[in-house]
């Protein structure tokens, strides 16, 4: 089947009912997203599915054959970070970064769709798990990352 | 108790040996230049510095990075005393020589009493046992990332290491310009003096060779990084998803294992048949595996992707065996500790007074009993290790906080010599102790060696991984108080029972060592007899237990439990004295004035004693680990009856804080990872099996339910001192206080139930 990652297609011969996270992992080497707990219910492993954050360690690969895959590697670049990554530097978010890719790809997909979220918003759409603890400075660079945006610069 | 005595015994057998008074200069840690990896271009100066052609220093890196942010503060104080930006410290995985083994890790596991332990007017004994474990641990260089202790184990030997380096550096451009040392200034790494400069990798040829003696670290007054807040060098890495995990390691024919062990604690498979997991796609082959570490046995599959080993792993026919000894039960172990505390009289740990006469004096007694369940580290990156087996060695890549402990397991299961094997430490997704153990390399071993030189990685499932952790023990403590005909506290006395960690780790992690194995645990007693309040008399003393359930060290480890039992224990007697919870401790805290002081900090900025919105309450709580005060006040509300803890305001005197960002995101951690443990965390075992299987079961405070945290540091200029782990104590004892003050209703047993 042909995928499309990160803006290039990719062909899998993947068993369809292969989660997208041990595609993404094990066959593509793309390992920037994590695996956490396999039943969806930590976060770690999310990336965008056309625009929406999905929990790739319970989505078979052959449900998203024909849609848009973005993944950590692709929402920033060193030269030019999303501004969601130039705040997670700024506010110092990450310790030990196992969770934060999850975390970034679903702060980024909020913000796609509320540019300016409140806090009980951010509330209602970060619900990963993060054992460090770093939940006070993902709100707080959520909020950055926003008003960067409205301005229109890097955060 | 015939062990009471055992440190003045073992001490007196050894005080003849004793010459000096001295703590061991850092310079016995300085290292030949041998030590470091031979690299194309570097020239090493010692066994922690090289200096690269471009005059970028390469740091000698023994401690992992689980998020602590110890690979940045460790190469501030290199950068520091070589006046380098710190971008340009680059780091390189330390070697295994003693050097590099953690001292104060195993020095601060003496059961001293803090408030007889601080300063240059210790006592005689303690004296005498900081020294003598300080020698032994300096022998045996265990390289270890645990007890908060890589800043207070490094912070002389690295400063020296640094500040010896560049005193040679100094020396060469001396020479070669012709000009005093003491002409030449450094800005940046580049050294300048009357019209001419160079950088060190100009001068370090000249260098090499030369180790200056009667080198002096700045004083405070010169520091320009200590002290200031850095940005830590891993995140960007870390916000690119870039890092290496240990399961993000990527080998040319690597293979994929998953894990199955049996699901009774200690059990092992009694038959297996393979059949049906060897018809799957991508399935290489089943491997049974051995109880390695004191973990426990179990099959693994290969597959060509974690995910065909996993489908493969749980398509195997297996019938479980409970292991001879019998299965463990928590409510039994419960019930046994209970009669331990009240049959057994444990080792003494600490007496002071006379509890005895106090008591039976007395006017009134108030009696508590205190409980806190088994608790599993829950990393959010499973257990897991990388291995290949080829032509007689062994390469591991594996996220560990102890190397060396890695590298023995993966010889013994291999059978081969120490140094045939290479371990390459990745970055960790989380440790809190679950990683200073090591039964998942001697799995990754054995199976790499059933593939044939092909290297492969095996994780574990996030069932596993909860199901098969060295959990923190269940611990029970009865405090009993007595008080006079005013009121006054006259007495103190807390036993508590539980199972030992350290006797059981040590076996594992020095097998030479393993000798004592029911020596008196200080974890399992540490943050009750260790209190800084002045009641006249105290006794305190613990029952060490064997429970057979596998028990590791947890973030704070004893402290984590016992900071809960005697903080609100504490609290109790200031309401049964009918005191404000402040002013009681205060009251008791004159001859622990550090301490009297964080816990003011604390209740000034949180508002203490102002009023609140209806509905919500303050608690408060102060406690001592890791030679770090801490005190903490949580505000809190209950919400369609949830527990809702809004705000924690934190205090803290951790000695001198190298990078103060990291101490915010420290307090911050603990707060979180102790708000999780307070409110739901609890590992059940019935019939040898733990029945939380994943998040949902064992749950995690998630990012609405955060409180707001602030923390305020003491400003000090002591010895640095603990920071990844003294902010966890005080969380749950704050929180329990405030919903006493706000329901009337006691709370004496963790995870907190209304």
């Amino acid at each position: 089947m042909q995928l499309n990652i990160n803006g290039e297609n990719r062909n899998s011969s993947a068993d369809p009912n292969m989660p997208l996270l041990w595609v993404l992992r094990d066959e593509l080497n793309l390992t920037g997203t994590k695996f956490g707990c396999g039943i969806a219910a930590c976060g770690a492993c999310t990336v965008h599915v056309d625009g929406q954050p999905v929990r790739s360690c319970v989505l078979p690969v052959s449900a998203v054959a024909s849609q848009k895959i973005k993944t950590i590697e692709s929402l920033g670049t060193p030269e030019k970070p999303h501004p969601l990554q130039a705040a997670w530097i700024a506010e110092q978010v990450p310790q030990c970064g196992y969770c934060q890719s999850g975390m970034l790809m679903a702060a980024a997909a909020l913000l796609e769709k509320n540019p300016q979220p409140s806090d009980t918003e951010i509330d209602a759409a970060m619900t990963n798990l993060c054992r460090c603890g770093t939940y006070q400075r993902v709100r707080a660079a959520i909020h950055r990352a926003a008003a960067q945006m409205k301005k229109g610069g890097a955060a | 108790m015939k062990r009471r005595t055992w440190i003045l015994s073992a001490l007196g057998a050894t005080g003849a040996l004793v010459v000096g008074w001295g703590v061991m200069p850092a310079r016995s840690r300085l290292g030949a230049p041998e030590l470091m990896l031979k690299t194309e271009g570097d020239v090493a100066l010692n066994g922690w510095i090289k200096i690269a052609k471009d005059g970028a220093v390469v740091l000698a890196m023994p401690r992992s990075e689980m998020g602590q942010g110890i690979h940045t503060a460790l190469a501030m104080l290199v950068a520091e005393e070589l006046d380098m930006p710190l971008g340009r410290v680059r780091l390189e995985q330390a070697g295994n020589d003693s050097i590099y083994g953690n001292v104060a890790m195993l020095v601060a596991s003496l059961p001293f009493h803090p408030l007889d332990s601080e300063g240059e007017h210790k006592p005689t004994k303690i004296k005498m046992g900081q020294w003598l474990v300080g020698k032994v641990a300096r022998e045996l260089g265990i390289n270890a990332t645990g007890g908060s202790s890589s800043v207070a184990d490094l912070w002389e030997p690295l400063r020296v290491a640094a500040a010896t380096a560049r005193a040679s550096l100094l020396q060469a451009a001396a020479a070669a310009w012709k000009v005093p040392v003491s002409d030449i200034t450094v800005t940046d790494g580049v050294m300048h003096a009357s019209g001419q400069s160079a950088h060190y990798g100009q001068m370090v040829a000249a260098a090499s060779g030369s180790t200056p003696s009667g080198i002096q670290t700045k004083s405070p007054d010169q520091w320009k990084l200590i002290g200031q807040s850095a940005p830590r060098t891993d995140i960007p890495s870390k916000v690119a998803g870039q890092a290496t995990f240990g399961m993000d390691v990527r080998l040319p024919g690597l293979l994929f294992a998953a894990v199955r062990m049996s699901p009774i604690l200690g059990g092992t498979a009694a038959a297996v048949d393979r059949k049906a997991a060897l018809a799957l796609p991508g399935v290489v082959k089943v491997v049974q595996i051995n109880a390695w570490g004191e973990g426990t046995a179990g099959l693994a599959v290969v597959g060509k992707t974690t995910w065909h080993a996993r489908q493969g792993v749980q398509a195997v026919q297996v019938q479980w065996q409970p292991p001879g000894t019998g299965v463990v039960d928590t409510t039994r172990i419960q019930a046994a500790l209970l009669n331990s505390l009240n049959t057994e009289s444990g080792f003494t740990f600490h007496e002071q007074g006379v509890p005895t006469q106090a008591e039976k004096a007395a006017a009134s007694r108030i009696d508590a009993l205190y409980q806190a369940p088994y608790l599993a580290h829950a990393t959010m990156e499973p257990m897991n290790c990388t291995a290949q087996v080829k032509d007689g060695r062994v390469e591991i890549w594996v996220p560990t906080q102890v190397p060396q402990m890695a590298r023995d397991m993966a010889a013994k299961v291999a059978q081969v010599d120490k140094d045939q094997v290479t371990v390459h430490v990745t970055q960790l997704g989380g440790g809190f102790g679950r990683r200073l153990e090591v039964d998942f390399v001697g799995q990754a071993v054995q199976v790499a060696m059933a593939c044939e030189g092909q290297p492969v990685q095996l994780s574990w499932s996030r069932e596993e991984d909860m199901g098969h952790d060295f959990y923190r023990p269940m611990h029970l403590a009865k405090f009993q108080a007595s008080l006079d005909a005013q009121g006054q506290v006259t007495s103190l006395r807390i036993k508590s029972a539980g199972d030992a960690i350290t006797p059981r780790w040590m076996a594992r992690a020095v097998p030479a060592l393993s000798g004592p194995i029911d020596m008196p645990d200080k974890t399992t007693s540490e943050g009750l007899f260790d209190l800084p309040y002045g009641f006249a008399s105290q006794h305190m003393s613990h029952v060490a237990t064997q429970s057979g359930v596998p028990v590791g060290f947890w973030r704070s480890v004893g402290h984590s439990h016992n900071a809960f039992f005697s903080e609100s224990f504490i609290d109790e007697l200031a309401v049964a004295t009918q005191q404000d919870p402040l002013a009681f401790r205060l009251n008791w805290l004159k001859d622990a004035p550090r301490h009297a002081a964080v816990l003011q900090l604390a209740a000034d900025k949180a508002g203490w004693g102002t009023a609140l919105p209806a509905g919500r309450a303050r608690g408060i709580a102060l406690h001592e680990s890791f030679g770090s005060i801490v005190a903490q006040v949580a505000e809190v509300s209950l919400s369609e009856g949830q527990i809702r803890v809004h705000r924690v305001v934190c205090a803290m005197d951790c000695g001198t804080v190298v990078n103060p960002g990291t101490v915010a995101q420290q307090v911050e951690s603990s707060v979180i990872f102790g708000l999780s443990a307070a409110l739901f965390g609890k590992i059940d075992i019935v019939g040898g099996v733990v029945q939380q299987t994943n998040f949902p079961s064992y749950r995690m405070v998630t990012l609405s339910q955060a409180p707001q945290v602030e923390t305020h540091i003491v400003p000090s200029t002591r010895h640095p001192a603990g920071v990844g782990e003294p902010a966890l104590p005080p969380l749950a004892p704050a929180v329990g206080n405030a919903l006493f003050a706000l329901t009337g209703k006691r709370q004496r047993a963790l995870p907190l139930v209304l």
